[in-house]
């Protein structure tokens, strides 16, 4: 019997001296052309503009390894993938680990100190775990495998809505040919990894402390028993096992020395994508400092480092393209395509030895690897895109960035060119004066605080569309008449309140938005009041979040949530349930951007509604359309608009009595997608202040509102 | 002290219409045996004596001049050389896109009391006073001229009826000396026909503006125009934009309504420009969402609603 | 080389606005001010043809300067058009100035432009607020110009003796004239597509500094503005009895059910409509 503390595995078993040489000299030339490879990724990164990383080290390192141990965002909306890639993550991860091992003992600790420690049960337990990995890894290639070649899932189709056929970048082949290279690669090291370890169990058979021990490489011994029976000899297996050992090694330092240079490089780029990811990325976009002479965008340098790496850490994975409104309903926008269009550029002209000229930086066109206007005015900034990607690429901000560019230009659609000049002069979308914001309070039988003139609890900022659009007047008025109800001690600005500016942002024209939000800003300062409350979520992002940085920190709810609490705390009573079967549509601007999902759904269910919910809900909801500065923008004619695709989505279901939303924005575009999809009459889309009211009628004879 | 003058416009051979609503401005504010005069100017004045003999000219003056069309530095000269030999109080011109280029420039030379876009003139204690409109037309506005002994008025067009009775006034011809313009008047421009629509001629109209929001809801407007039997016309930012061919746009830049009878507004606010080409038709239709609208100041009938809401019920009922 | 762009901040009505005790304005409070339409595109005439004489490699650059009379408030009009592309703006003032009508004010562009000595004028066509249609065209007799208004297509090559053009006539009408340079042309709507000025290029633009005249610096004095240099004078204003549109009530179904029945009432009784 073999005493197992023997047992080990001798490296290089008959080889030349001669050989062992070339071997790590190649090894040593595989690591440098690595580290050449790295040193051109970074040295690209680092021609992009500065950034200061806000945020602690440590913490961004622990949530990195939670967010990549776990492999939760892999798993979201894909869950075979996030299993698959996890069999592969940690199947390679401990293949390498296991070779960092015996190298940690053959080159450092057994020569310099004398240490040994790969021998023994550590080495059998070693083997057996090594194999496990390897099969977990081949099983989750192969599964992507069938993925790709067989499933052929629609968002791994390459088919780009930003490019037209004859366009010389429309078709990318090779990214077809690098991503099936990328797992046969892996999958043949794998395999010949099995079939030397297979190989070398003939040669060694003769050897009892190899052969008895065999069964804890079972793969490998299972091989090797085959490979016998098939005929080969421990002779014959030398020589395949001195074949495959070269070929093996060579083509794991191949994959090794290339990784900087192919899609393997998101191994590294992904992880350090997810340490310096913004957690606020799209909700509160980031200004221009006075320093910087042209706002936005232009040139590919104009990207800071984590925008570059950003670029570099995008798989294709496609989950940002499936999620995206405007693609959906054909516009020319694919967050995946913007960021490849971007990495592409930024290979060309950042990995060689001198910078071109600012002439051929511009990223904004129709050549390759640009990206043309009517892409970035596609955009609905609904973070659809930011919020599912497993890799925390920030797509919202870098598309924000080049719009700066194109407002400064003047290249906008004349409506939303004649929009932002209107906004500017009377600080509303709607072209009325200052005066008549709070025109809807006079059809109201009580008064509402002037909170300029007296201290107030509640600040309510009502928002542009709640103030000016008569259907959402309404709403306006009731919700109003709720408070007062309530008895809760509110006020408004009255004609100090400007349009918050959220999506004056994200159109671009950030100076519109600095001149809105310092006013605003300036007005609350003249306010006293506890928190606020909005009924607008578009408003509620950008005070939650962006005010901050000009001097407004506040407490701020949106109204779902304070009116949740009213109801719990008995100062709002359901005294006429409702039953109705209902729908909610999560708001781009609470859900998805605040997290503000369950308050909504909490209030329905008070009021006595059936929530039945669509099949894109929560984090997954449907963009209406009108965000990013649509709502100005006329769609093409012709086209399906986000919200009647949204609307069709609802009419599936069976009974649906009332369509809510709780958004100004959303009860404009989805009333209005009820009668051109031909809805009208199947179904009603209502605020759910409305439903609010309905469930707790007035106990005035004369109501306010329908 | 010694009458009125009237400057006719033509065009292309053709009186302006505009030219005989002047002679009845020109007959509220005669005084007693005041001798109205009419003034045209041209290459072949003498042909267009006939449509101008009408009930309140007095006398026809024609001035020979080179240039066939209008021509700022040719009608700048010959009505100065009228006014310094006739010293009328009043010379009445249209206020028109060919006075726009000479007017004022003759008014500020000649030091003459000047007001433009008048619609209404009077005379209260020997005093003329015009009334025009002020702030986007929101206000009226009431202007005299003291110490002016001429007073030149732009009057505005589709306000006075031209008269409709014939008369034969005197007609002499006025002789002036050569004058050397600094402009050269070379072709005229037909606009390109987006289809050949007559909207001059037009006896209803349907009429688009802003409100419609984007060009995809043109169509719309198109298919209801047809069904009720209407002409579709537009306001000038939709011609502007392109969604409409100019030749539909109505406004002082493009057709007046003349002909029209029943015009309906969908979405248009009522620009001075556009109401300019429509607000004398006899009845007006406004339909918007804005309860404020200028175009309600001019309209009949007004609707205060959603353009899209009525356009779809209206169609509902053809 | 220059090119004088002359604007003007025009005033429209606030909502509830009241006149001013002597009845013969408004109250200043209830005035909103912005640049004029037509300004827009006047100024976004003489910016295209200054970048288009730079791109052809022209020797001289053009020089567009925007000037306007009115007190401090106009700056911020001169600012917008600093922003959009004019070199230097000038802003002229006086109290004298007050309460004058568009003879006086165009005697005071007048002698603005003999102190520049430009090679062009432009204005629009009118203002959108009193729209009288006579500023521009004034100036032009005060300086002896040639001129001509309503100009909706330019053809002109800075420092050439000629410009080609075509005037918007009634009825989409269109007349080709040539005219002797230098000029005063009025600019109408629609004859380019004025650029959008964002609010960084018009914080920007207040580095670029506005040169405030009086009217001593250009050689005038009050009789030749104010009451005394206008050609007419504003008795009253008023808020006219319009005979207010006759409301139709009623929800959509009503209201388009009467506006069917004038429809067909004017179908039956006329000879129907000239449809297309």
């Amino acid at each position: 019997m073999a005493r197992t503390d023997a047992v080990t595995r001798i490296l290089f078993e008959a080889f030349s001296a001669a050989e062992v040489r070339l071997f790590y000299a190649l090894g040593y030339a595989a690591v440098a052309v690595f580290c050449y490879g790295v040193y051109v990724q970074i040295r690209k990164y680092r021609r992009g503009a500065a950034l200061h990383l806000e945020g602690r080290l440590r913490t961004r390192l622990r949530d990195m390894l939670g967010t990549v141990l776990s492999h939760r965002t892999l798993d979201r909306r894909d869950p075979a993938a996030g299993g698959a890639h996890r069999l592969i993550f940690y199947g390679f991860a401990l293949l390498f680990l296991g070779t960092a091992t015996i190298t940690l003992e053959y080159d450092i600790l057994e020569p310099l100190f004398g240490i040994r420690f790969w021998h023994g049960e550590f080495y059998l337990w070693f083997s057996l775990v090594l194999d496990v990995a390897g099969v977990a890894m081949i099983g989750g290639l192969a599964y992507m495998m069938y993925r790709r070649g067989w499933l052929r899932l629609p968002k791994l189709d390459y088919a780009r809505p930003d490019r037209v056929p004859s366009d010389p970048d429309f078709d990318r082949p090779q990214y077809r040919r690098e991503d099936w290279a990328f797992l046969w690669i892996l999958v043949t090291i794998g395999c010949t990894g099995y079939l030397l370890e297979a190989t070398r169990l003939v040669w060694l058979q003769g050897r009892p402390d190899v052969w008895n021990v065999r069964w804890w490489s079972p793969v490998g011994a299972a091989l090797a028993e085959g490979l016998r029976a098939l005929g080969l000899t421990a002779r014959g297996g030398a020589v395949f096992r001195h074949g495959l050992w070269w070929f093996h090694g060579l083509l794991a330092l191949a994959f090794i020395a290339l990784i900087p240079f192919t899609k393997v490089k998101h191994m590294f780029t992904s992880l350090g994508s997810v340490l310096v990811r913004d957690p606020l990325a799209a909700q509160r976009l980031p200004g221009i400092p006075e320093s910087q002479a042209q706002p936005g965008v232009a040139k590919i340098t104009d990207f800071n480092w984590k925008q570059l790496l950003n670029l570099d850490a995008c798989t294709k994975c496609g989950r940002c393209h499936e999620a995206c409104p405007a693609r959906a309903v054909g516009a020319p926008l694919s967050p995946r395509d913007v960021i490849l269009s971007l990495r592409e550029f930024a290979r060309a002209t950042l990995e060689s030895g001198t910078v071109p000229d600012a002439a051929e930086l511009d990223v904004h066109g129709k050549s390759p690897g640009q990206v043309s206007q009517e892409t970035l005015w596609s955009c609905r900034t609904c973070m659809a895109c930011v919020e599912i990607c497993p890799v925390a690429v920030e797509h919202v901000p870098i598309i924000v960035q080049m719009r700066r560019k194109l407002v400064e230009d003047g290249a906008m659609d004349p409506l939303l060119t004649k929009t932002l000049q209107t906004i500017h002069k009377t600080g509303n979308s709607f072209g009325e004066s200052k005066r008549k914001r709070a025109g809807w309070t006079k059809a109201l039988p009580f008064p509402i605080k002037d909170a300029r003139k007296e201290p107030v609890d509640v600040l309510w900022f009502v928002g542009d569309y709640a103030s000016f659009d008569p259907r959402n007047q309404k709403v306006t008025q009731t919700f109003a008449a709720l408070l007062q109800e309530a008895g809760v001690d509110f006020g408004i600005l009255y004609d100090a309140e400007s349009n918050a500016g959220n999506d004056v942002r994200r159109v671009g024209e950030e100076g519109l938005y600095e001149l809105l939000a310092n006013a605003n800003v300036a007005a609350m300062a003249s306010a006293s009041f506890k928190t606020i409350v909005t009924t607008d979520p578009h408003s509620y992002n950008t005070i939650r979040n962006e005010y901050p940085d000009f001097g407004g920190k506040y407490q701020i709810q949106h109204y779902t949530s304070f009116v949740k609490q009213l109801l719990a705390d008995g100062r709002l009573r359901v005294t006429a349930p409702l039953e109705y079967r209902t729908t909610f549509h999560d708001p781009c601007h609470l859900g998805r951007f605040n997290k503000g999902y369950e308050a909504p759904r909490d209030v329905l269910k008070s009021l006595g509604c059936e929530l039945v919910e669509m099949g894109r809900s929560r984090a997954n909801s449907f963009c209406c359309g009108a965000g990013g500065g649509r709502i100005w923008i006329p769609d093409p004619v012709g086209s399906e608009k986000p919200a009647q695709n949204r609307i069709k989505e609802a009419a599936a279901i069976p009974g649906l009595e009332v369509y809510v939303v709780s958004c100004p924005k959303d009860l404009t575009m989805f009333e209005d997608a009820l009668k051109t999809t031909g809805n009208e009459g199947r179904f009603v889309v209502k605020e759910l202040i409305e439903l609010i009211r309905e469930a707790i009628p007035a106990r005035r004879p004369e109501e306010v509102s329908a | 002290m010694s009458g009125l003058l009237v400057i006719a416009e033509q065009r292309r051979g053709e009186l302006r219409p505009v030219s005989l609503e002047l002679v009845t401005a020109a007959q509220k504010l005669r005084r007693g045996a005041e001798e109205v005069g009419v003034a045209v100017i041209g290459a072949a004045p003498e042909k267009l004596v006939a449509p101008l003999s009408v009930a309140g000219v007095d006398e026809i003056v024609t001035v020979k001049v080179a240039a066939p069309e209008f021509d700022p530095d040719t009608f700048e000269a010959a009505v100065s050389a009228l006014i310094a030999q006739r010293k009328p109080d009043v010379v009445l011109v249209a206020h028109s896109v060919d006075s726009f280029g000479y007017a004022a420039a003759l008014a500020a030379k000649l030091g003459l009391g000047f007001a433009t876009d008048v619609f209404d003139a009077q005379r209260i204690d020997g005093e003329l006073v015009a009334t025009r409109g002020g702030y986007g037309q929101k206000v009226n506005v009431e202007v005299d001229f003291p110490g002016r002994s001429t007073v030149l008025l732009a009057v505005r067009g589709n306000v006075f009826k031209p008269p409709e009775q014939p008369a034969s006034p005197r007609v002499a011809a006025f002789e002036i000396p050569a004058i050397s313009s600094r402009a050269t008047g070379r072709e005229f421009v037909e606009l390109a026909a987006g289809d050949d629509v007559d909207m001059t001629g037009a006896e209803f109209i349907l009429t688009i503006g802003r409100g419609i929001g984007e060009e995809s809801n043109v169509a719309q407007f198109r298919e209801l125009a047809d069904a009720i039997g209407a002409t579709l016309g537009c306001s000038r930012p939709i011609a502007d934009a392109g969604w409409l061919p100019k030749s539909r746009q109505v406004g002082q830049s493009g057709k007046t309504a003349s002909a029209c009878k029943l015009y309906i507004a969908m979405g248009v606010s009522g620009a001075i420009q556009h109401l300019a080409g429509m607000k004398h038709v006899s009845t007006i239709v406004a339909v918007n969402s804005d309860a404020e609208a200028s175009i309600f100041g001019v309209a009949t009938y007004g609707i205060v609603g959603d353009i899209f809401e009525v356009a779809e019920e209206l169609r509902r009922l053809f | 080389m220059k090119i004088l762009v002359a604007v003007k901040q025009v005033a429209a009505l606030d909502e509830d606005f009241a006149f001013r005790d002597d009845g013969r304005d408004v109250d200043a409070d209830f005035l909103i001010r912005d640049l004029n339409e037509w300004d827009d595109f006047s100024l976004e005439e003489a910016v295209k043809i200054k970048e288009t004489a730079a791109e052809g490699g022209a020797a001289s650059s053009v020089e567009v300067i925007a000037v306007s009379v009115g007190p401090e408030e106009v700056d911020e009009s001169l600012r917008k058009c600093l922003a959009k592309g004019a070199d230097r703006a000038i802003r002229v003032w006086d109290a004298a100035i007050e309460g004058s009508d568009p003879i006086a004010i165009a005697r005071v562009v007048a002698a603005v432009a003999r102190r520049e000595a430009p090679d062009m004028l432009f204005a629009g066509v009118q203002s959108s607020d009193q729209s009288f249609a006579a500023t521009g065209i004034a100036t032009a007799a005060f300086l002896d110009w040639p001129h001509a208004a309503v100009v909706s297509q330019l053809n002109y090559t800075p420092g050439a003796q000629r410009a080609l053009f075509r005037r918007e006539l009634e009825g989409g009408l269109l007349h080709e004239i040539e005219i002797q340079c230098p000029a005063v042309l009025t600019v109408q709507l629609g004859i380019n597509t004025p650029r959008y000025a964002s609010l960084r290029s018009i914080k920007q633009a207040a580095a670029k500094p506005i040169e405030i005249l009086s009217l001593a610096n250009i050689g005038l004095n009050a009789a030749d503005v104010g009451e005394s240099g206008s050609a007419s004078r504003v008795r009253r204003m008023y808020i006219p009895d319009k005979a207010r549109a006759e409301l139709i009530d009623g929800d959509v179904a009503a209201q388009a059910q009467r506006l069917a029945a004038i429809i067909r009432e004017f179908k039956g009784a006329g000879t129907g409509g000239g449809a297309a």
